[in-house]
């Protein structure tokens, strides 16, 4: 699924961007000549420190999003409601686990380790998107995560896709095919309930109210207050401003939604007919940096949740361990 | 008995073995050892929920049954036909690895005989999924020997699972008030050759593994008559949560 | 703890896990490379990687992980390590240089020599 426009950065280092600068300018400016003509950068490339820095940040996050939202819709597999869904929903979730798994392959390439990555997500030193860190409380919130959560995915994947780091391109290439199975079978199961009888309508509607602020938040606070580096604009590492991203998200989805006769939480939101931009109160962007600070309501479970799988996992992967091999492991290379 | 009530039991109680089993290894997916298993284990268990769908539809299509939907996830605990080994929760991994590991040698023993069936659906269904089951087995055949082969604690853990598991296995084997005559029809060659050939079949690998086979003493019977162990009806519980809101509903 | 909207959580007490955990480097085993063959007759084409302890186990793993979807008809699987590559500073030796139009069909004129050939013979 899912990486969301935001991507968390250590407040002590949103001011050493200017590191790059220390790098060979020769090689900085072959490199940026590269990505200015549409070439790839591949793994064993020269890059510079700060691009190798971010896209770890960027692809880890990615990674661990997939990993950790596959938890809120886990949840729901034992009581998906017949064998269509449940098989749906079972090879989706799975699907999370495969983009988590490719993911973490690309950001390997650029020289983090899996355990080092997953054991900043444990220790909470590397986040995940926000939006999994509310609970999925009823069947109608597993078809609006299906349907929304997913379309807001691949607008932010499809846009990265076509940034200039090989593996994380190739990676996603991938993952966006397999979403339009997500938001094909997710848009199914959403219809379904919206034309269904009234008690399905009244929790999908009520699914959409508690949903709609975490998806407000899902592309990360507005370009006015977002510090975004034209750098990682010129290096193709960030490929769309929040914003942007938001605008287009709204544009094709809302119809989708007001069309089933089921309405919004927000009592602006409407498209400026001249501007072709859509109007929207502010969700609450302190609230946004809460959650990301571990104090939204299922921050605590999520990590625990993972903990225990990598715990009870321990012992399987400790004893295929072999001492042997462990001097020739390398890095993907690919 | 005649054949019209002693199919539709056999089918029925393959098919809630595989139902529960697939619901429990379920659970795992999003929680495995290492991504690569997570995926894999998901898969079979997606297989296995994906059999029990279709011989749900034999019923219906072949014997008057109900809607596969409704007959899956509505009816009372003491009419599922599964046994107790499927129902217990999925534990630690290796006991959910040798629950796969012994019932999955069973299924493909199953449907390797049902490539034979005088019940042509069977037969169908059986070189269906053939290749399924046939990465099943190379699956949990890879798994327990590389653990049983990884040092003294992890072929401990292994034997301890195998300890668990064995007379609940014993259970799938469970024999039939119409079995004579489904042997006779040549539906199936009946419980008893089916276990002698999976004793066979899982002896080979867990002799390589260097595991001890127990005796086959006490085998846990019930489940076929719709006796339970209490874990049924809590998944039964959640399985049909969303659909008891409201049954007439499509969802 | 408190009771979690998720039926598995209470179950199998997941919540339980307070405290640090960290997993030790290697834990993930090794990598290996995965080609992936969509019809007989075709090339085994990458397609990305997975963690296994050995070739036996990372082909089962790669037939899920990439097999499961599109079609295919086998696998292979390589150690990461032993993939040898060139440097990017190498790719001028890959550069193609115009004076070796001896490699190419383009670099053999039938056409107008026949033609010319036609020419003359009028």
């Amino acid at each position: 699924m899912y990486g969301g426009g935001y991507i968390y950065d250590d407040p002590n280092r949103s001011r050493q961007q200017e590191e790059q600068l220390v790098d060979d300018p020769v090689k900085l400016a072959a490199f940026e000549a590269r990505i200015t003509r549409g070439e790839k950068i591949e793994p064993g490339d020269w890059m510079p420190a700060e691009y190798r820095r971010q896209l770890i940040r960027l692809i880890e996050q990615h990674a661990h999003s997939e990993v950790i939202g596959a938890l809120p819709e886990g949840t729901w597999i034992t009581r998906a409601p017949g064998f269509k869904r449940k098989l749906a929903l079972i090879a989706k979730v799975q699907d999370e686990i495969g983009h988590g798994q490719l993911l973490y392959n690309a950001a390997e390439t650029l020289g983090k380790s899996r355990e080092a990555m997953i054991n900043d997500l444990l220790s909470g030193k590397s986040k995940y998107s926000n939006v999994f860190n509310y609970p999925a409380e009823t069947w109608a919130d597993v078809t609006v995560i299906g349907f929304l959560i997913d379309a807001a995915a691949i607008v932010n994947q499809v846009a990265n896709s076509k940034g200039s780091y090989g593996p994380y391109c190739r990676a996603l290439e991938r993952i966006c095919y397999e979403e339009s199975f997500h938001l094909k079978q997710g848009h199914d199961a959403f219809i379904e309930l919206a034309t269904g009888t009234p008690a399905q309508k009244a929790i999908l509607q009520d699914a959409l109210n508690r949903w709609w602020q975490p998806i407000m938040h899902f592309f990360g606070p507005p370009d006015k207050v977002s510090s975004h580096s034209e750098k990682l604009m010129q290096w193709k590492v960030k490929m769309a401003s929040n914003d942007d991203m938001r605008n287009q998200f709204l544009d094709a989805y809302v119809p989708k939604i007001w069309e089933l006769g089921l309405t919004l939480p927000d009592p602006s939101l409407k498209k400026d007919k001249e501007t072709g931009k859509w109007e929207y109160s502010d969700p609450d962007w302190e609230l946004f940096f809460e959650v990301i600070k571990g104090n939204g309501p299922c921050n605590k479970e999520r990590l625990n949740v993972r903990k225990w799988a990598e715990e009870h996992g321990r012992w399987i992967r400790k004893a295929l361990m072999r001492e042997d091999e462990r001097a020739r492991t390398a890095l993907p290379v690919a | 008995m005649q054949l019209q009530q002693a199919l539709p039991e056999l089918l029925t109680k393959i098919a809630d073995d595989e139902l529960i089993i697939g619901h429990r290894n379920s659970e795992w997916t999003g929680l495995g050892p290492v991504m690569e298993e997570d995926i894999a284990f998901s898969s079979m268990a997606q297989d296995k929920i994906g059999h029990a769908w279709a011989l749900y539809r034999i019923l219906q299509e072949h014997f008057g049954g109900g809607d596969p939907d409704h007959f899956a996830f509505m009816r009372q605990a003491g009419e599922y036909k599964c046994c107790h080994f499927v129902e217990l929760p999925i534990g630690s991994y290796e006991f959910s690895l040798m629950r796969h590991f012994l019932f999955d040698h069973a299924e493909t023993v199953r449907y390797q005989s049902f490539a034979q069936s005088s019940f042509v659906p069977l037969q169908q269904l059986a070189g269906k999924i053939k290749g399924e089951l046939k990465y099943h087995t190379l699956h949990a055949d890879a798994w327990i020997l590389q653990l049983c082969t990884a040092g003294e604690d992890s072929r401990q853990r292994m034997q301890h699972a195998l300890d668990q598991c064995f007379q609940l296995a014993g259970g799938i084997f469970e024999p039939g008030a119409g079995e004579a005559l489904l042997i006779a029809e040549k539906v199936y060659p009946g419980e008893e050759a089916l276990c002698e050939q999976w004793l066979k079949n899982i002896s080979h690998v867990i002799e390589k593994a260097g595991l001890r086979l127990p005796q086959m003493t006490t085998p846990v019977y019930g489940g076929r008559t719709g006796q339970h162990t209490q874990h049924l009806q809590q998944l039964l519980n959640e399985m049909g949560e969303v659909f008891r809101l409201d049954p007439e509903a499509t969802w | 703890m408190n009771e979690s909207l998720d039926p598995r959580v209470n179950r199998l007490r997941l919540n339980n896990s307070d405290g640090s955990f960290t997993i030790e480097e290697g834990e993930n085993w090794n990598v290996f490379e995965v080609f992936h063959q969509e019809k007989r007759g075709a090339h085994h084409e990458h397609v990305g990687c997975v963690h296994a302890p050995d070739a036996n186990l990372a082909l089962i793993f790669a037939k899920e992980q990439f097999g499961r979807r599109k079609k295919c008809v086998n696998l292979w699987v390589v150690r990461s390590a032993d993939i040898l590559a060139f440097d990017l500073e190498d790719e001028d030796m890959f550069a193609n240089n115009p004076d070796k139009t001896y490699r190419d069909a383009s670099g053999f004129k039938v056409m107008e020599k026949i033609n010319k050939f036609k020419a003359q013979s009028k």
